[in-house]
This record gives C-alpha cells, sequence and structure tokens, in this order.
C-alpha cells in the first residue's frame, strides 16, 4: 500500500519574533506533513508554539525560515496578495469561540463565508443550507448563535469552514468551551469529514480524550516538533 | 453584502438610532442653513431677477444695490441714446418712513418705477389692480408684509412721509433682503416718499435691441461717464456677494451648516468603529478563511451608505418640517433640487468619510489575530 502524497508540508519552519535582545523563537526547524483523509491532532503546553505552527500552516503568518507546501507547491515565496486566493481554495478555519456574526442566522453566517469566498457564486444560500444539513443543523438554520447551544454553534462553524470545499480543516480547540458529550460529537463530525470526505482536520488541543478521533498526534515543546505518534485504533 | 452589512448595522437598534439621529441632525442643519442663506440671498436679488432688462445701469462705484447712489435725469437720456438700447425704464430704490394706521411708523423700501414700466412690475398679484400703479400714490404691498405695515386689504389708505398713500393691489412673497417691507409706487411718488429730489433715481433698466448681446451693451455703456452697467445675472450675482460677502451673513451659515458635517461625522464614525471593533474577530476568521479586504471594506461602505440613506430621509423631513415652520416667522428656507442632491451626495461621502477610521483598522487586522486569545 502506498503512503498518499501529503496536501500540506512544513519544512525546517522557523519563526523568530522580534530582533536584537528581545528576539524569541516561537517555532525551530519544524517538519510536518498533514495527508488527506486524517485527522491530525496538536498538542502541547501553553505557549509551546502550538499556534504559531497552525499559524504557518494555515498561510496566515510567514515562517521566518524553511518552506511551506500546499498540494506540493511552495507557497511560503507567494506574494502576499496572492495568499487570500489560496487560503479560500485550501482552508476552512474553527475556532473555540466560534467567531460567528450574531446578527446573522445560522445559514446567513455560512453563506457569507461562501459570497466572500466565492464573490461571483450564485447559490451560496442553497449551498449553505446543503452544509447546515450535512452538519445535522436542517432544523436550525434560521436561528441566530444567541438561540444556538454550544455545539450547534461550533457546528455552524464548520459548516462555515465547509464554504468553498476546502482540502484543509484547521481547529484552533474547537471543542475547548464544550461539554463532553458536545465536544465528542464535534470531533466525532470532524472524523466524518476526514473519513468520509477525504479532507485533512489538524485540530490544536490540550485534551487528550480526543485522541481516540485522531490518526496521529504532534507533540510541540519549547517550539519544536518533538514528536508525531500514530494512534491505533485497534481494538 | 448588503445583506450582512444591514444586518449588523440594525443589530443594535439603540446605536443605529443615535447613528440615524447624529446623521439626520447633520442633514437637516445643512438643509436649513444653506436653504435659508439661499433663501436671504434669492430676497437680495429678488427685484433684479423678476425684472425683463438685460442690463441694469446705476452710479458709478455703486456696490450695494439696496443703497445705491442716485443718478439724474442727463443719465437717463445718455443711456436710452446709446446705439443698441432698445427701451429704457427708470427705477428709483430708496427708504422711507410709513405711517401706522395706529399712529406708529415702520421704515419701508420704496420701488419707484415709470409710468407704464414694462421691464419690471410687482408679480405674484392676489389682490386689486396693479394697472393702477401708475396713478398719483397709488401703491402695492406684500401680504406677508401685513405684520408690519398692518395693510389687509386693498383701498386702505397710508402716509409716507407725510405724503398720501393708496393701496391699489397686493402681492404675496415680494420680500426685501433689508427685512423693510417693499412698497410699489410710480417714480414721482417714490421720490416724494423718499425725499429723493424731482429728477433723482437709482436705475436705469435697458432691454437690448434685437441682435445686441447684453454683454457688450453693458460694455458700451459702462463707458458713459460716471455710470457703471451690468448685466441682469451680473447685477444678481453684485446683490447677492455684497451681503453674502460683505456682512458675513454668508459665512454664519455655512460655518453653521460645516458644525453639522462635522458632528454627523463624529456620530457616524463613532458608531461604525464600534461596530467594526466589536466584529473584528468575525471579519478577522472571514480574511482568514480567504476573503479579501475588498470584501469586507464593502460591508463596512455599504454601512456608511445605509447611514447616510437612513439619515438623508428622516434629515430631509425634519428640514422640510422646519421650512413650514419658517414660514409663520416670514423666513424663507429655499430646497433647490441643487441643494437637496448636493447634499445626499454630501451626506453618503461624510459617512464613507466617518467609515475611514473602521476601513484602515481592517487593512491592518492580521488574520492571524483570530488565533490570539
Amino acid at each position: 500500500m502506498t503512503t498518499p502524497a501529503p496536501i500540506a508540508a512544513l519544512a525546517g519552519v522557523t519563526k523568530i519574533y522580534g530582533d536584537g535582545d528581545t528576539q524569541v523563537t516561537a517555532l525551530a526547524d519544524a517538519d510536518l506533513s498533514i495527508y488527506p483523509g486524517e485527522i491530525l491532532l496538536i498538542e502541547g503546553p501553553s505557549g509551546s508554539g502550538k499556534t504559531t505552527l497552525i499559524s504557518i500552516l494555515g498561510l496566515l503568518m510567514r515562517p521566518t525560515r524553511g518552506d511551506v507546501f500546499i498540494r506540493g507547491e511552495r507557497v511560503s515565496a507567494l506574494r502576499e496578495r496572492d495568499l487570500p486566493p489560496l487560503r479560500a481554495g485550501a482552508f476552512g478555519f474553527v475556532f473555540q469561540g466560534f467567531n460567528l456574526f450574531p446578527a446573522l442566522t445560522a445559514q446567513e453566517n455560512v453563506a457569507i463565508a461562501i459570497k466572500m469566498k466565492q464573490p461571483r457564486a450564485r447559490n451560496a444560500d442553497a449551498e449553505a443550507r446543503r452544509l447546515l444539513a450535512a452538519v445535522g443543523l436542517a432544523n436550525r438554520m434560521h436561528h441566530k448563535p444567541a438561540d444556538l447551544s454550544g455545539g450547534q454553534k461550533q457546528r455552524v462553524a464548520i459548516a462555515r469552514a465547509l464554504a468553498g470545499d476546502p482540502a484543509i480543516i484547521v481547529g484552533d480547540e474547537p471543542t475547548a468551551a464544550l461539554d463532553t458529550k458536545t465536544a465528542l460529537d464535534v470531533m466525532a463530525l470532524l472524523r466524518s469529514l476526514a473519513s468520509e470526505h477525504g479532507r485533512a482536520v489538524v485540530v490544536v488541543t490540550h485534551d487528550p480524550r480526543l485522541e481516540r478521533f485522531a490518526d496521529r498526534v504532534a507533540r510541540v515543546e519549547d517550539g519544536r516538533v518533538t514528536a508525531v505518534d500514530t494512534i491505533s485504533h485497534a481494538a | 453584502m448588503w445583506t450582512l452589512a444591514r444586518k449588523i448595522l440594525l443589530h443594535d437598534r439603540i446605536k443605529f438610532t443615535v447613528a440615524a439621529a447624529g446623521v439626520s441632525i447633520s442633514v437637516m442643519l445643512v438643509l436649513v442653513q444653506i436653504g435659508l442663506y439661499l433663501g436671504f440671498m434669492q430676497n437680495a436679488s429678488n427685484l433684479i431677477d423678476h425684472s425683463t432688462a438685460d442690463v441694469w445701469v446705476t452710479g458709478e462705484g455703486s456696490e450695494n444695490f439696496d443703497f445705491s447712489a442716485p443718478i439724474d435725469e442727463r443719465a437717463f437720456y445718455k443711456v436710452a441714446s446709446t446705439p443698441g438700447v432698445a427701451r429704457a425704464e427708470r427705477m428709483l430704490l430708496g427708504f422711507g418712513q410709513f405711517r401706522l394706521a395706529d399712529g406708529g411708523t415702520q421704515g419701508v423700501q420704496v420701488i419707484g418705477l415709470d409710468p407704464g414700466a414694462r421691464l419690471l412690475r410687482p408679480w405674484h398679484v392676489v389682490a386689486g389692480d396693479v394697472r393702477r400703479l401708475g396713478e398719483p400714490g397709488a401703491i402695492v404691498t406684500d401680504v406677508t408684509e401685513a405684520p408690519k405695515l398692518k395693510v389687509h386689504r386693498v383701498g386702505e389708505r397710508r402716509e409716507i412721509f407725510g405724503a398720501r398713500a393708496e393701496v391699489v393691489a397686493l402681492t404675496h412673497g415680494i420680500r426685501s433682503f433689508t427685512t423693510s417691507p417693499f412698497v410699489w409706487t410710480d417714480l414721482d411718488s417714490a421720490r416724494a416718499y423718499t425725499l429723493y429730489p424731482a429728477d433723482r433715481f437709482n436705475f436705469v433698466m435697458v432691454e437690448a435691441a434685437p441682435g445686441v448681446s447684453p454683454e457688450a451693451l453693458a460694455q458700451r455703456l459702462s463707458a458713459l461717464p460716471n455710470l457703471d452697467a451690468y448685466t441682469t445675472p451680473q447685477m444678481s450675482g453684485r446683490a447677492q456677494h455684497y451681503w453674502s460677502a460683505r456682512t458675513g451673513v454668508g459665512a454664519g451659515f455655512f460655518t453653521t451648516a460645516a458644525l453639522g458635517i462635522v458632528v454627523g461625522l463624529v456620530v457616524v464614525g463613532q458608531i461604525l468603529y464600534n461596530g467594526t471593533l466589536e466584529h473584528l474577530r468575525e471579519y478577522g476568521t472571514l480574511k482568514a478563511m480567504g476573503a479579501r479586504n475588498s470584501a469586507i471594506l464593502r460591508v463596512i461602505v455599504y454601512q456608511a451608505l445605509i447611514s447616510a440613506l437612513v439619515g438623508f430621509v428622516l434629515g430631509g423631513g425634519l428640514a422640510l418640517l422646519a421650512q413650514h415652520a419658517m414660514v409663520a416667522a416670514n423666513l424663507t428656507v429655499k430646497l433647490t433640487p441643487t441643494l437637496v442632491v448636493g447634499t445626499a451626495i454630501l451626506t453618503a461621502v461624510m459617512c464613507c468619510a466617518a467609515a475611514l477610521l473602521s476601513v484602515v483598522k481592517v487593512l491592518r487586522l492580521d488574520p492571524a489575530s483570530v488565533f490570539k486569545g
């Protein structure tokens, strides 16, 4: 059986903040590959460099040194203005705080992301309905965030992350604000997105209970990727 | 994008109400202040603008239409005999003391016209027979000045500087800039009412012969000794410019209008900026997911334009109410189509300018910031 080509990869990535005496190395010489259809957890203590790692992976931040590859293309040298369309096509993001517009309904929150990613999209509302139905919110489309539970809000955020059909979903502690059952439901949903749709899901977390949904776990300490472990799901 | 802009704006009704109130007060101030100014300026050149003369001749160096230097009969004949002049009529504009029915007096501005004058006649006549104006002692007053003159109907008799006057007709809405009511009469009576010498008056109104340009004729008449001549548009502009620039009236009105714009800028700017700060994480999320700055900026500019539209409609309504209310105070708020359209554009520009702080905030928003806290 052949290993699939990585959908994204970091090669020798270093990120240094500040200069002179105030220099801080947030990430040092990190190598990491992300494969289609897998869930990769990134674990590590606070301040270890996890956020910097996913910011660089998500093309939201440029590395000081090293390269970022998306679908085999070296993208770390691209101009700033070329990055938004690349992000729009490749990434969806999910956050601990949901980041939904409180004035918009679930459907509108998803549709606006579709329109912003694809300004010429003519069927944004229909596509938003389809995505919300896919995350189990067919009966909550016209509810505003204030009328939804934490789990439902995170499902809306996941549906929004799926706008534009990105190959990689990046989650920044997406279950941290949820109770255990809801957190596990959300992870199960992300698991199905990976397994059934071949998306790569990268999740930053402190919660070891999520490992049961993951294929691999990358451990980050003091700015270094110290280990990447494959999780065995043999019962 | 319009939907997102509208919903974000209307989500907090109180804030939106404050923004709309700020813009509408701004719009009302601009419309009412500039409308009042235009109303005053209309009064300043009212007589000139309603004449059918092509050229106005006055004493040399006269800057103010309402206080023009007297000229004499020789000047009239020189003007009338100048080639290119088809018709010349004299006009006197001076001040008199109108004796009221209750014994008091009221300063009036007397307009004396040649018998059979055609180039300038009272307009908006609502009662009486203006053709009797040539009769000695016949006068025409305006019904809107009734509170000052206490003249309510045709046939009432009064005295001006001791000379008898009988109201033969009433007009509506012919008002002076000086606030002294106009009294129309014939040239000889006007001299008696203003204590002018028998051969004196202030203006010669000229109709150019067919094919003669008013500009060329004005130039020719200006060459006559001790006289200045202006085309009617020039004369109108001079009359308005004197009161607007020399008295500071224009600066006063426009300063208040400018303050209105500042109020609008500050209120809308503050509301939009607060709204942008409140939604910074959501905007950051959209930027992280690949939304271009231009797409998010459109949302902010649309919010500004919605504020402008609502504020303009409300402010325009308030200005119409103010216009109606000021009629009772004999003040004219002249809301011309140019003023209304100009104010609409100004409001849109003002609101977009108010959005600049928000625009800068979004442009500088680092999409990676969504991962921080």
